[in-house]
């Protein structure tokens, strides 16, 4: 497709300009060669003129905030952009038919992805929207009997707040503590359940450390407890296997931007109101996770590792604070000069 | 590979002295010949530490730093060991922080690092200077 075309030219460029670089991956790389001279601080000309020419920019780190568009992403929506722009509840012409089957295709997609069925899957705005749903929706719904929640002291903000409004309806909220390692303690857990607890909300991988939650066992606790699970998975999905029906999960938010797809579109949350047989699952092994970003095939990423370790390497050889460790100095106890 | 200071190109010198740093390394700190300076703060992103060994004339002879910061806090303190090489310790005190950014042709954003690297140089020089007087022998751990 042509924007598929332009990205390849681009990278052709990238890797024509001038600079020691072995043969690198470098398809979709945004970067644009800067070649304008430096500027320099004593002279006094130091203003830019605004086509100065295309500048570097810095490598994209924060994939966990959000990542960029995948090319192949775009090529699937641009038709239903451009050409078929049916509404899908056009129940009564060719238009609505065709993106219809489009919509229910992609809601197909999600639904393997996470082992649920199609019918389980609604689209929503976003994770955030998805998660306001979910803890607002099933409080709300049991307000009558049930009027206790538990969550997690490092969830997403969006579920924190949706927390918070509720316990200024009348609800009453426990958040876990997490322990050094970041996971929650799972006998604290099953001890917070309370009769009137409706919903149990942990989310599957944190998006500020990484750590895994143990969502299987939770599941199980919950199932066992007759408790809704509902899981904020939008920096797990596509990057751990996860079955709802395995590990118990009632309801799942999901973030298509966080998965090289656009924001405010396409995203889904996951309904299931029924219980499901458990079969175990290992407790995860908390890591932290290094974003790097679009590299997908494997030699991207070794690539990319390779010169991050290299570059990592020759920096901590450089620096004295590494030297200073090394020497068994406790570097908390420097008086540093202020400059 | 080209880091990026923000969005400010790095000049080729500091490029240069980032890929090929000259005198990286460490002087032994307890010589009575050498001086070491230790600049900057973790929690500023910039520290710097610089060593000279001086002759017995009052020459430097060999110079060696090492540097956690950015691109162009270690192509300043390189150039700074490069510059104080073959100077008496006098002469050195004049390196002033607007030459070394001139060198390097250092946008404003990135002044600081050349202050850094003349203070750096001070301090091995006052380092030194301390450890020539017997009787405050102590070199003091800053």
């Amino acid at each position: 497709m042509l924007l598929r075309a332009a990205w390849r030219r681009a990278a052709v460029a990238v890797t024509a300009a001038p600079g020691p670089k072995p043969a690198a991956p470098t398809r979709g790389l945004r970067l644009r060669v800067g070649d304008h001279a430096p500027q320099s601080a004593v002279p006094a000309d130091t203003t830019v003129a605004p086509e100065a020419g295309p500048v570097l920019r810095p490598l994209y780190m924060d994939v966990q905030a959000t990542t960029p568009l995948d090319p192949r992403v775009l090529d699937a929506m641009l038709p239903y952009l451009i050409n078929y722009y049916g509404n899908p509840h056009s129940r009564t012409h060719a238009y609505g038919w065709e993106s219809e089957a489009a919509m229910e295709r992609a809601r197909q997609q999600v639904a393997s992805l996470i082992g649920a069925d199609p019918r389980e899957i609604i689209f929503t705005s976003g994770a955030t929207e998805s998660n306001n749903i979910a803890i607002k929706g099933v409080a709300r719904f049991y307000r009558s009997r049930k009027k206790h929640l538990i969550t997690t002291q490092t969830e997403h903000k969006c579920v924190l707040d949706s927390c918070r409004s509720l316990e200024a309806e009348g609800f009453q909220v426990t958040y876990l503590p997490v322990q050094k390692s970041g996971i929650i303690d799972l006998k604290e857990l099953e001890a917070a359940i309370q009769p009137d607890t409706s919903l149990v909300s942990v989310m599957t991988v944190n998006n500020e450390i990484g750590v895994k939650q143990p969502i299987a066992e939770i599941g199980q606790i919950c199932s066992s407890r007759k408790v809704y699970f509902h899981t904020d998975a939008a920096q797990a999905v596509g990057k751990i296997p996860l079955d709802v029906n395995d590990m118990k999960i009632d309801l799942m938010s999901i973030s298509g931007h966080k998965i090289y797809g656009p924001k405010g579109c396409v995203i889904w949350v996951y309904t299931l109101w029924n219980a499901r047989a458990l079969m175990g699952s290992h407790s995860p092994v908390p890591f932290f996770r290094f974003g790097i970003g679009r590299f997908t095939t494997e030699e991207e990423v070794d690539y990319t590792v390779e010169k991050c370790i290299q570059h990592v390497k020759r920096l901590r050889e450089m620096s004295p604070l590494w030297e200073m460790v090394q020497d068994g100095i406790d570097l908390k106890s420097i008086k540093w000069t202020q400059h | 590979m080209v880091l990026t200071d923000m969005s400010v190109d790095l000049s080729t010198q500091v490029v240069d002295h980032y890929e090929n740093p000259r005198n990286v390394g460490s002087l032994d700190k307890t010589s009575k010949n050498v001086g070491t300076g230790l600049v900057g703060a973790p929690a500023c992103g910039d520290v710097m530490k610089l060593q000279i060994q001086v002759d017995e004339k009052g020459k430097i002879v060999d110079a060696r730093f090492k540097t956690f910061g950015c691109g162009s806090a270690i192509a300043s303190s390189s150039l700074a060991t490069e510059w104080v090489k073959g100077k008496t310790v006098e002469e050195a005190l004049t390196i002033k922080n607007t030459d070394i950014a001139k060198e390097l042709c250092l946008p404003p954003v990135k002044l600081h690092c050349s202050m850094l690297a003349e203070d750096a140089i001070k301090a091995a020089l006052a380092d030194y200077k301390l450890k020539q007087e017997p009787k405050k022998g102590e070199a003091e751990k800053k």
